[in-house]
């Protein structure tokens, strides 16, 4: 198992290095606009553009740009500097991961407790009411864009703008540090939010999946020897729950590398609406540096999502 | 304006509309009888303006400000933005400023007005006693300081993004680096002379305004200036009554300023407002950064102590239209925006087929796409309202006889568009050439509604079009700003003045000679003889009467040669919260102004 570790993480090494090759060329080779030219006012003297060119290290050639660039990644893990606020891409991501975190780990919980008790639920009863009901809200709250819900949300429910003033709103955020209950209350609606589509998506997997399992021939020997219903769904809902497990380590992934739309909407600044705001100022290092944090925590998700097949599923064994 | 932002994201560039409301005013006070005449002429009826509003307010309170955008550059010699003015503006004090209602420049850190000798090539400026840096620089600020933050403009490090467009006629700019440049003569402490090669005094005078000008002590900037790039914004000191909160070592960044989250702005100690214009009622401003439009708009309309310090979108300015009519200021002076024909080649070389182009346009039409008469006049020349020589160039109407048919129907005259079809030798009244027109606009709203209506037009002509839609900063990027791409139309650019100048209006974008291989913002290629003579006969004029009916005349001739279709004069409005007595900059897109603005 170690061994398989280190492989999957050596892997995840050179994939992340053929990312960032690839977002160099996407943002320093295929651009959509030069950064000096932006930097240089609206009526850019050709002499300034150059001037400011040196200056950002856009002068030297592409392969040596592109070998700083890795060096600098790799070897000090070193992003480069805001062109803006000339703030390290470090520190701007260190400062705002907390942010993502905190939204990222409450709307996991939520969506992996809400998705597979529906999901359960509707299994055991199928085409009932209840199962119909459950389905058709899942189905609505995968349609329903985040953006979109979030601002219905804070329309609704936001203490400062909602209709009825039930949750703080927009810009509230606190560190959980600073005021744990503030920190709280201001997540709900974006945990809210940000777990809809993922519990709508995880229940009905789960439905289907467990559907499948309790129809299965042990699963009607466990019955059939006299197994409590409960051990027997326990039994069922361990095996239904590994295709779950990957799309939840996906999930987690993604969002931690910026739930953008909720972000923004909630005006919580976390890694999202870093990247949001860096895309709009073609700030290269900060976008290529929150790309990047993305890929590295999707590529770590999913060797913990491998990992965690071996503890779920005895099958499964890596050598 | 400047903002490189606002460039790519509003389709123009620069902000600081300074300029006469109407012409030769010479008061800055919103009582002149010529402000309240072209008040009305360009106001929206019904709504708070930065010409009407009292500049009195009650001391005290803290201001909420929403941003969603963060800003660009704090530092005074690289700051271009329009959202980025307001802190500039109450932490920074050039040799000029502009009241908010005005857009005539006022002694800020200057004793008095600017003495341009009689040959235009000596401008000089005496300095207020009395004025000191923040802390922790502490002490009071010399001519030097002065000459320091008008030559670190020159260092690459800095760059800023002006000083070569405006000041380039100071003796020696061109080979500045960042050390003394040979035109800046400091001969005391209270005094700054500026020699030029060039008879350009009027032109560098107004250009005092700009925040290059107000002083940086370099002592203490240095150190960060000679950072690759230069770093002093995060360790800036202030002149103004407020100063972004810092440490005892003068640092800002994480402090007064976190990129991407907020800005605090508390009271200056150093301050003494005897030396200043501005009365400084707030206390502190505290500025949250980030979230979106239809969010902050409603926590404006809805909340207090609150303002919102951005173009509102349409969707807000209908529902303040609708509900919170007396809390939305409405600025004239936001730019113009046009249609660029490429003169140089295709065929709009033709002026015919330009004039066509212009008579053909429904620009009643546009308007409305871009929220209507509340936002927005339809455009008849390219010099707007609040610019001086506006009201030379023709005014609201525009030029006007036989010769400018093109231009007497705003929303639309096919006949009058045949007509010059067939003096362009297309005598079924329809462009039959085989060659397709490419046309290239903003794919966001209401840019891409602006393309759709003016690649109609052009089918309705006769011309085959190929019409791509682009995210903004790509149509100019690599489409409209480069002219071997030979773009036959563009179908929405603009511009904004950086001070009260036409000159800074018509100069780069329609001079032959500011024609660039990349970052061109002449769209048109406009190259015509005659045109550039008088822009560089304009250019030395002295005298901002002179300056006026010289600019408005060069106006009139762009007009004549259809040089591009203006369509659109920007109004921009800004929402504040019902306790907020919110002044906005006339000058500045109409942004608040933090040094004015007060809590009711």
């Amino acid at each position: 198992m170690i061994r398989y570790i280190i492989r999957r993480l050596l892997w995840g090494v050179v994939l992340l290095i053929v990312l960032a090759v690839l977002m160099f060329i996407l943002f320093r080779v295929l651009p959509t606009a030069n950064p000096a030219l932006l930097r240089a006012g609206r009526d850019p003297q050709p002499k300034l553009v150059k001037e400011i060119e040196v200056v950002l290290g856009l002068n030297k050639s592409l392969p040596v740009q592109c070998w700083d660039y890795l060096k600098e990644i790799f070897l000090h893990f070193d992003f480069g500097y805001s062109y803006y606020s000339q703030e390290s891409v470090r520190s701007l991501i260190a400062e705002r991961l907390p942010e993502t975190l905190s939204l990222t780990v409450g709307a996991a919980v939520l969506w992996i407790v809400a998705g597979l008790s529906v999901g359960i639920v509707s299994a055991l009863r199928r085409h009932s009411f209840l199962d119909r009901a459950l389905m058709g809200g899942a189905l609505v709250a995968i349609s329903a864009p985040e953006f979109w819900l979030g601002l219905v949300f804070l329309f609704l429910f936001a203490s400062d703008i909602g209709k009825f003033k039930v949750f703080p709103g927009a810009g509230s955020y606190v560190g959980l540090t600073s005021d744990p209950w503030k920190w709280f209350t201001s997540l709900i609606m974006p945990w809210i939010v940000l777990a809809s589509g993922s519990a709508a998506v995880f229940a009905r997997l789960m439905r289907g999946s467990l559907s499948e399992t309790m129809n299965e021939d042990y699963i009607r020997t466990a019955r059939a020897k006299g197994l409590k219903e409960r051990d027997v769904v326990r039994q069922g809902v361990r095996a239904a729950i590994n295709p779950i497990v990957t799309l939840f380590g996906l999930e987690v992934g993604v969002l931690l590398g910026g739930a953008i739309l909720v972000e923004v909407v909630f005006d919580i600044p976390g890694i999202g609406e870093l990247f949001y705001k860096a895309i709009q100022t073609s700030d290269f290092p900060v976008t290529q540096g929150t790309v990047l944090l993305g890929s590295m925590f999707i590529i770590l998700a999913n060797i913990v999502v491998d990992v965690g097949y071996a503890y779920l599923d005895p099958r499964v064994r890596y050598s | 304006m400047r903002s490189i932002r606002t460039i790519l994201a509003i389709a123009v560039a620069g902000s600081t509309a300074l300029a006469l409301a109407a012409c030769g005013s010479s008061s800055s006070e919103t009582t002149s009888s010529t402000k309240a005449t072209s008040a009305s002429a360009i106001s929206t009826p019904g709504y708070p303006s930065p010409t009407t509003e009292s500049l009195g307010g009650k001391r005290g309170g803290t201001l909420e400000v929403l941003q969603e955008s963060d800003f660009e550059h704090l530092d005074p010699g690289i700051t271009y933005a329009a959202l980025d003015y307001p802190v500039v503006f109450a932490t920074q004090r050039p040799l000029y400023s502009n009241k908010p209602n005005s857009t005539e420049p006022t002694p800020d850190m200057a004793a008095g007005p600017p003495e341009i000798a009689a040959n235009n090539k000596t401008v000089t400026v005496h300095i207020k006693e009395g004025i000191h840096f923040s802390p922790p620089v502490n002490r009071e600020v010399t001519s030097e300081d002065v000459a320091y933050a008008i030559e670190r403009g020159a260092n690459p490090d800095v760059a800023n993004p002006y000083l070569k467009t405006y000041f380039n006629s100071l003796e020696g700019v061109e080979q500045a680096d960042g050390g003394p440049i040979k035109g800046i003569e400091t001969p005391n402490k209270h005094e700054i002379v500026l020699h030029l090669d060039e008879p350009k005094g009027q032109l560098v005078a107004d250009a005092l305004v700009l925040p290059l000008t107000a002083a940086v002590p370099k002592e203490y900037a240095e150190k960060y200036d000679k950072n690759k790039p230069s770093n002093y914004a995060a360790y800036e000191v202030a002149t103004g009554p407020y100063m972004l909160k810092n440490d005892a070592e003068g640092k800002v960044l994480g402090i007064g300023y976190v990129p991407g989250k907020s800005a605090t702005l508390v009271r200056n100690p150093n301050w003494n407002p005897k030396t200043d214009f501005r009365p400084a009622y707030l206390n502190e401003i505290d500025i949250k950064i980030g979230g979106s439009e239809p969010v902050i708009d409603r926590q404006v309309l809805e909340g207090t102590n609150v303002v919102q310090n951005e173009p509102v979108p349409q969707s807000g300015v209908r529902l303040a239209a609708e509900h919170y009519k007396s809390q939305m200021d409405i600025s004239p002076g936001g730019g113009n925006r046009y249609v660029a024909l490429d003169n140089k080649v295709g065929p709009f070389a033709n002026i015919d087929l330009r004039k066509a182009v212009w008579a053909a346009l429904d620009r009643v039409a546009l308007n409305k796409e871009r929220g209507g008469e509340v936002v927005s006049t339809v455009a008849t020349h390219f010099i707007y309202p609040t610019i001086n020589g506006f009201e030379q160039a023709g005014g609201l109407k525009g030029p006007t006889g036989p010769q400018f048919d093109y231009n007497e129907h705003p929303e639309g005259d096919m006949a009058i568009a045949e007509k010059y079809i067939k003096l362009a030798g297309y005598p079924s009244g329809k462009y039959t050439g085989t060659q397709t027109v490419q046309v290239v606009g903003a794919s966001s709203p209401p840019e891409k509604e602006d393309a759709e209506v003016v690649n109609q037009t052009l089918k309705n002509l006769g011309f085959n079009t190929k019409l791509t839609l682009v995210e903004v900063s790509t149509m100019y990027a690599k489409y409209c700003g480069v002219p071997k791409e030979e773009i036959d139309v563009c179908p929405n650019v603009g511009w904004i003045a950086d001070f009260a100048d036409p000159q800074t209006v018509l100069d780069v974008t329609f001079a032959g000679k500011s024609i660039e291989p990349v970052g061109n913002v002449n769209y048109g290629q406009v190259d015509n003889p005659k045109i550039n003579k008088a822009i560089a006969a304009a250019e030395v004029v002295q005298g901002k009467e002179a300056r006026g009916k010289a600019w408005a005349k060069i106006d009139d001739e762009l007009v004549e040669d259809a040089a591009a279709v203006p369509f659109d004069w920007e109004k921009t409005p800004r929402l504040e919260g019902k306790d907020v007595h919110g002044v906005a900059m006339l000058w500045n897109e109409g942004a608040w102004d933090y040094s004015f603005t007060s809590l009711k």
